[in-house]
């Protein structure tokens, strides 16, 4: 029987196992390697050039402002959408009138592609007859022509709306689910003792949505660490590099430049940066559990 | 004794499908593969009629994957990353194709062109600058555009214009009238930065000439030397007079065109490609727009036109490539597909033998233009390789959205330049 089971499992887990080891192990293990050549992508021609590709990262100017734009792009990705997720979250928990339409309007966006939230919002971004330009305009009575995404100084900011847009739903929901497990005669004994809503909310509801703050942020750092098809329709890294992010600058280096060598230096990079702070999630995660499971 | 149960049938499915993963798919002898660019409002529906007709002349079946301008970029290297190129594919002549050819991963074509009799169907010069690379040739020219100043002839008409501006001069004068009657004089779309490459090609070709144009495309000279400055400060002259539309920057190159079109603007520089785009939404060529060539600037100076080369190469893994070597001489050397495909995707046709009666008039005189020039140059970044093409694609974006940075920017791309053109 046991020798039966084990034919089984090993039946139904060759498929997936083989897909994940021939296009995520093989590619991860690929890039490990081209890291160390000055493979340009074309041909099977190259040479092993040690660590230099590991090298110039450090004297790489662009290296350094995607390095930069990818640290404020994760901090923006995280806070914006937790805090945003929080408060429709707290707004919309309870007997609110209307309250499952606006839930489900949303959390509409996640339900669609990045592609399609980019070209939404480069539509809403665009200067002549986009919407944003448009508001501003009724409102000042001026005309307003502002390339929101063309111009240096806002296009990074730009994406980060709309990639907040998208992924607030994500976190209202979870948030909510997490504010059903708080028993209401908890709150009811809060209120009787004299708390206020605001002592009620910073003392009471926030430490006990911990466990649901960990899932909402866990989730935004690994999809913050995927955005790449959003920054790519709307910017694709400009205008002149002020929106690249890491991965933005691996896919310049390696698809335009030719040099799929350095440019797989940059994806081990971000590899081992992803792998931190996936070691680091899954810590809290233990102490979380410790604490609330 | 086996018996067949749903449990066993399942196991072997599962199998199957593993295997599947893992094997590799070969084409069959009498099948060629072929990935390409013409897509959308570059011609999908025009090109497929070609290779139907290639089909039923020779019992050859073409298996297509067709992949948009932009992304085939990528598309190409990941499939030649993967040793899974296909047979034929399109490819821009000049510096990418040199590219790919040092990393012997084309086939050379010699034979065919000699069997085909290619030398005297295909014209010289095209010929000459864009099929021959380390001596041997790789590519045939599929089509060619040429790069001119296309308008909105109601709008220019209106600005009092009786001939096209010959000379700077007259182009700046023309601008000055178009912007006083309340009309931006040119329209660009350099949102994804190369259509902003033909003025600073054209302004360095008609001030410094060629052969210097050639040597900064080579990094035998710097971006910061005098002549480009020269180039650019006219550049920058434009701009400052507020001759450019307003967020070129945030423009793609049809909304450039959609510009001129509506008559928002008057004129934009864009390959003849923009003729089939403007067919394509109902305009008439010659009636509703016309072009004129990029004004003499300095007496003395060769005159060069300037354009891509699409061509069609064949891998040198071609798993058929004498199915592939019939492919490219019959889309290059019958006349009816060359000149059917010129029409639909607004182009060029180097095959001496289409009878110029096929272009429309605005193409005829494309044509004209070219044959009478000096030169033909390849595009800036089709001239230069693509790590240095990438510093200077993002300069002209750079420059457009703040031309008062002029000097910083040309000494900080001359060093990165020079970085580039190491890699």
């Amino acid at each position: 029987m046991e020798r039966h089971n084990t034919v089984w499992r090993v039946a139904l887990l060759t498929p997936p196992l083989t897909v994940f080891a021939v296009f995520v192990i093989w590619p991860l293990f690929s890039s490990f390697f081209y890291s160390v050549t000055n493979w340009n992508g074309f041909g099977s021609e190259y040479d092993f050039v040690g660590l230099d590709n590991f090298a110039k990262i450090f004297t790489d100017k662009l290296f350094m402002n995607a390095a930069i734009n990818t640290t404020i792009w994760m901090v923006a990705a995280i806070v914006v959408p937790t805090l945003c997720g929080l408060g429709l979250a707290l707004l919309l928990d309870g007997k609110v009138p209307g309250g499952r339409a606006f839930k489900t309007v949303f959390y509409l966006p996640i339900c669609l592609s990045a592609v399609i939230v980019g070209q939404i919002w480069t539509w809403i971004y665009q200067p002549d007859w986009g919407l944003l330009n448009t508001m501003i305009s009724i409102v000042t009575g001026e005309k307003m022509r502002y390339a929101w995404l063309a111009k240096p100084d806002t296009a990074l900011g730009s994406v980060i709306l709309a990639w907040s847009w998208q992924q607030t739903g994500l976190s209202m929901v979870i948030y909510l689910a997490g504010l059903t497990a708080i028993p209401e005669d908890l709150l009811e004994v809060c209120e009787i003792e004299g708390a206020k809503l605001w002592q009620r909310i910073l003392f009471v509801v926030l430490p006990l949505l911990t466990p649901s703050t960990v899932v909402v942020i866990a989730l935004s750092v690994i999809n913050s660490l995927k955005g790449f098809d959003i920054l790519y329709i709307m910017t694709g890294g400009g205008p002149f590099n002020s929106s690249d992010t890491l991965a933005m600058h691996m896919y310049n280096e390696s698809f335009r430049k030719y040099l799929m060598g350095y440019g797989s230096a940059i994806s081990v990079v971000l590899f081992l940066i992803a792998l931190t702070i996936i070691g680091i999630y899954f810590r809290q995660l233990k102490k979380v559990d410790r604490i609330y499971g | 004794m086996f018996s067949i149960t749903r449990r066993s049938l399942m196991l072997a499915a599962l199998l199957a499908s593993t295997a599947g993963v893992a094997g590799p798919a070969f084409a069959d002898a009498g099948e060629v593969t072929i990935s390409h660019y013409f897509t959308g409002e570059l011609g999908l529906q025009a090109f497929n009629e070609q290779v139907q007709k290639f089909e039923q002349a020779s019992g050859i079946k073409m298996r297509e994957s067709p992949v948009g301008h932009e992304d085939f970029k990528t598309d190409i290297l990941v499939r030649a990353a993967g040793h899974s190129l296909p047979d034929v594919f399109s490819y821009w002549a000049g510096a990418r194709v040199d590219f790919i050819v040092k990393s012997k991963s084309l086939r050379p074509i010699d034979d065919m062109w000699a069997s085909a009799k290619l030398d005297s169907v295909v014209a010289k010069p095209i010929a000459d600058s864009a099929t021959l690379y380390d001596g041997k040739r790789f590519l045939v020219p599929f089509n060619y555009h040429y790069a001119g100043v296309f308008y909105n002839k109601k709008v220019l008409a209106d600005a009092g214009m009786t001939a096209p501006p010959a000379t700077w001069d007259a182009f700046i004068s023309l601008c000055k009238t178009l912007k006083e009657k309340g009309i931006a004089p040119v329209a660009l779309g350099s949102k994804n930065r190369w259509p902003a490459q033909f003025w600073f090609d054209y302004l360095l070709l008609r001030t410094a000439g060629p052969d210097y144009r050639a040597k900064l495309m080579a990094g035998e000279a710097s971006y910061d030397d005098p002549q480009v400055v020269a180039a650019m400060s006219l550049w920058k002259e434009l701009l400052d007079q507020g001759f450019f539309v307003e967020n070129a920057n945030a423009d793609d190159w049809t909304d450039a065109a959609d510009k001129v079109a509506r008559g928002d603007a008057a004129m934009t520089l864009m390959g003849t490609w923009i003729t089939g785009y403007w067919n394509g939404v109902g305009l008439v060529a010659g009636q509703d727009y016309d072009f004129f060539p990029f004004p003499k600037i300095k007496d003395g100076i060769p005159n060069a036109a300037v354009g891509p080369v699409d061509g069609l190469v064949i891998s040198a893994n071609a798993a058929n490539p004498e199915g592939a070597e019939k492919f490219l001489a019959f889309m290059m050397s019958d006349p009816d597909v060359q000149a059917k495909w010129a029409e639909a995707q607004g182009a060029l046709s180097a095959n001496v033998n289409v009878d110029p009666k096929a272009y429309n008039s605005v193409m005829q005189s494309a044509a004209k233009t070219v044959a009478e020039a000096d030169t033909f140059a390849f595009n800036y970044d089709l001239a230069t390789t693509p790590p240095v093409a990438e510093v200077g694609l993002s300069m002209f974006t750079r420059f457009i959205d703040d031309p008062s940075k002029l000097d910083g920017i040309l000494k900080a791309v001359a060093v990165d330049a020079k970085a580039a053109f190491k890699q």
